[in-house]
């Protein structure tokens, strides 16, 4: 007994020490970023290390001044949350469709609904162009967002579909010998069931569509347009040549709304909330 | 409140065929077990009176009306289901709530409503609590008031109690049977497990392979098995059947030896419960054997022999106590011999010997 303790206890320390180290890993490059933005120019480009830091907000105010970051923060958002809405809307019918209803090809449509996942993006993106020049739709955020929940429909409907056939069928029989309607079961019974699976393919919906770049750069063409990251790349910080810091200032801002988004669900993330619908 | 007519009802599955020309009437405020081994259709039966499944052919009757076009949510039957099926997101008053919600009983009615189902199955202190915190005896209780909290037409359970353990499951059974009795509604009760059908059961449907084997209460089942399948599936320990011979009033079989009817002949299978056998210590006695284990269960104690090929099970005196491989003779209760078609399987009966015609 006290053996076995200690070994666990062992497992334990060296657990904490991988996903520690690893955690680093990850983290170092933002904390770099931060300590790089808030540091004056100068700093930045001597060679020798430095130990202790200056403070500076140099960056933050020549980003502000001449740079709308706060246009293309807003164009990010909308775009992406639009996108993400328009996804669900048509993404929990589509996979409720494929999980409980039996009709010819349900299997094929559900292939072929994946399957758009798997081309190359830049094999349609011409024709895309075209398409939304000819609807009037160039360089505009309502454009963005279709693109956006095009591009993402397919994963937000699999990985919903996913959690859907986890559900028991018991729970829909017992619904519709209660007296729900299909729209009712699905409302009052399956969306809550499948929750967890809605808010992972959303959050996993808005970080792909935030990171969108090659549509974005194709329709966007100004500031009314431009989101974080067509603007991050193409920002080198101002009529001076190339500004690090502020350069790393936008990066961390850019990032900042998904780590946001990330903690604020994260208890959401895990499956777990069917348990107790049936034994187990 | 209401009667329940299944008439010629067929149900395929592709070139599958679930349930076979089943015909079945269950009256009014009857308490009805379907029986079987899994995979026999008695939960497909259960479905299509339910209106989950669409019968194949044939009709389904519930209160008069032909309901075959009706869909599940309007046919007015609740039902209780293996795995309880509680909605994991609602608190258990919800559950309780939802069929009334579904119904459009109104606000002011359903609070009092749910206040007494939940009472009913003694669930009262728990009605906030989620299902998920809820015990597996306090879940199906949750299952039972939410079918009972709207006074429907016709019960429906299906294996209710089978992710029970032992104990809770014999007390949910008394519980089941006294809500059953006090709300006087048509019941249909599935189970593979004779004795919750013996226990529960107005009367008991024996199905196999989607085929009705036996219908009749519980007494006639037990003391007049139609065939070897009903007669091998009722009873625990199970009745013993033994392949043998009859010829001239006689039945022989290895170590066998017992009085048959005359009219009786060729490949017989004789039947006899473990309860009619009676170890024999001096004088005649049916079947000789060697003793091949000995079960004390407290209340009494079951001895297993071994004749020829097959193992016979005789109960014993509760202190009875026997060595292994020593010889036994067993005597049978003429009364309670049961002979069938070894070949067929259905029950062969004598023919009134004294009816002078």
């Amino acid at each position: 007994m006290e053996k076995r303790r200690k070994s666990k206890g062992d497992n334990l320390v060296l657990r904490y020490l991988v996903l520690g180290s690893w955690a680093l890993f990850c983290l170092v490059p933002i904390l770099w970023f931060l300590s790089i933005g808030f540091r004056p120019r100068t700093e930045i480009i001597t060679p020798e290390p430095i130990y202790w830091p200056t403070f500076s907000l140099d960056a933050w105010r020549l980003l502000l001044a001449d740079w709308p970051i706060f246009d293309y923060l807003r164009n990010s958002v909308v775009a992406v949350a639009g996108s993400v809405v328009i996804d669900l809307i048509l993404g929990i019918p589509a996979a409720y469709s494929l999980t409980r209803y039996e009709y010819r090809g349900r299997d094929d449509i559900g292939f072929y609904i994946l399957s758009t996942r798997m081309m190359a993006p830049a094999i349609v993106a011409i024709p895309i162009f075209f398409l939304f020049r000819n609807m009037g739709l160039l360089d505009s955020v309502w454009a963005l967002m279709l693109i956006y929940a095009a591009v993402n429909l397919s994963i937000v409907v699999w990985i919903i579909r996913s959690y859907m056939l986890d559900i028991p069928k018991e729970l829909e029989d017992a619904a519709r010998t209660d007296g729900a309607g299909d729209l009712r079961i699905l409302w009052e019974v399956i969306i809550p069931a499948c929750l967890p699976g809605i808010i992972t393919a959303s959050v996993i919906a808005a970080i792909f569509a935030i990171n969108e770049f090659l549509f974005t750069l194709l329709i966007a063409s100004t500031k009314s347009a431009y989101t974080m990251s067509v603007a991050l790349a193409n920002f080198t910080g101002g009529s001076d040549g190339v500004i690090y810091n502020a350069i790393a200032l936008v990066s961390f801002l850019a990032f900042l709304p998904i780590l946001v988004l990330i903690v604020l669900i994260q208890k959401h993330l895990s499956r777990g909330l069917t348990m107790g619908a049936v034994k187990g | 409140m209401a009667r329940i007519e299944l008439r010629n009802v067929v149900k395929r599955y592709g070139s599958f065929t679930g349930v076979r020309r089943m015909d079945l009437d269950i009256a009014d405020e009857e308490f009805l077990v379907l029986l079987g081994p899994s995979g026999c259709g008695k939960t497909t039966t259960m479905r299509m009176i339910a209106g989950l499944e669409e019968p194949s052919e044939g009709e389904v009757v519930i209160g008069g009306e032909v309901v075959n076009e009706v869909d599940a949510r309007d046919r007015d039957v609740a039902m209780v289901f293996q795995g309880y099926a509680l909605y994991p997101n609602m608190s258990i008053y919800e559950n309780i709530r939802f069929p009334l919600r579904m119904r459009g009983i109104g606000k002011a009615d359903q609070d009092a409503l749910i206040r007494r189902a939940a009472e009913m199955v003694e669930l009262g202190d728990f009605l906030d609590r989620k299902p998920g915190a809820l015990s597996g005896g306090q879940r199906q209780r949750a299952a039972l008031a939410r079918a009972v909290v709207r006074q429907p037409q016709v019960f429906l359970m299906d294996e209710p109690l089978s992710n029970l353990d032992a104990k809770l499951r014999s007390s949910m059974r008394v519980q089941i049977k006294h809500l059953q009795r006090q709300l006087r509604i048509t019941t249909v009760y599935v189970t593979h497990d004779q004795i919750e059908a013996m226990t529960l059961a107005d009367r008991i449907v024996i199905m196999e392979k989607g085929v009705i084997r036996q219908i009749g209460t519980p007494d006639e089942i037990y003391s007049d098995p139609a065939d070897t399948f009903v007669a091998g599936f009722i009873g625990a320990p199970p009745m013993n059947l033994v392949e043998g011979r009859a010829e001239n009033g006689r039945f022989t079989a290895p170590g066998l030896v017992a009085v048959c009817p005359p009219d009786i002949s060729g490949r017989i299978t004789l039947g006899v419960r473990p309860e009619d056998c009676r170890v024999v210590t001096d004088g005649p006695a049916e079947l000789a054997g060697a003793v091949y284990g000995v079960e004390p269960t407290g209340e009494t104690t079951y001895l297993t022999l071994r004749t020829g090929e097959t193992l016979f099970e005789v109960k014993a005196a509760r202190d009875a106590r026997f060595d292994l491989g020593a010889p036994v003779k067993i005597g049978f209760d003429p009364e309670r011999i049961y002979f069938f078609d070894t070949e067929t399987g259905v029950r062969l009966r004598a023919q009134p010997q004294r009816s002078a015609a």
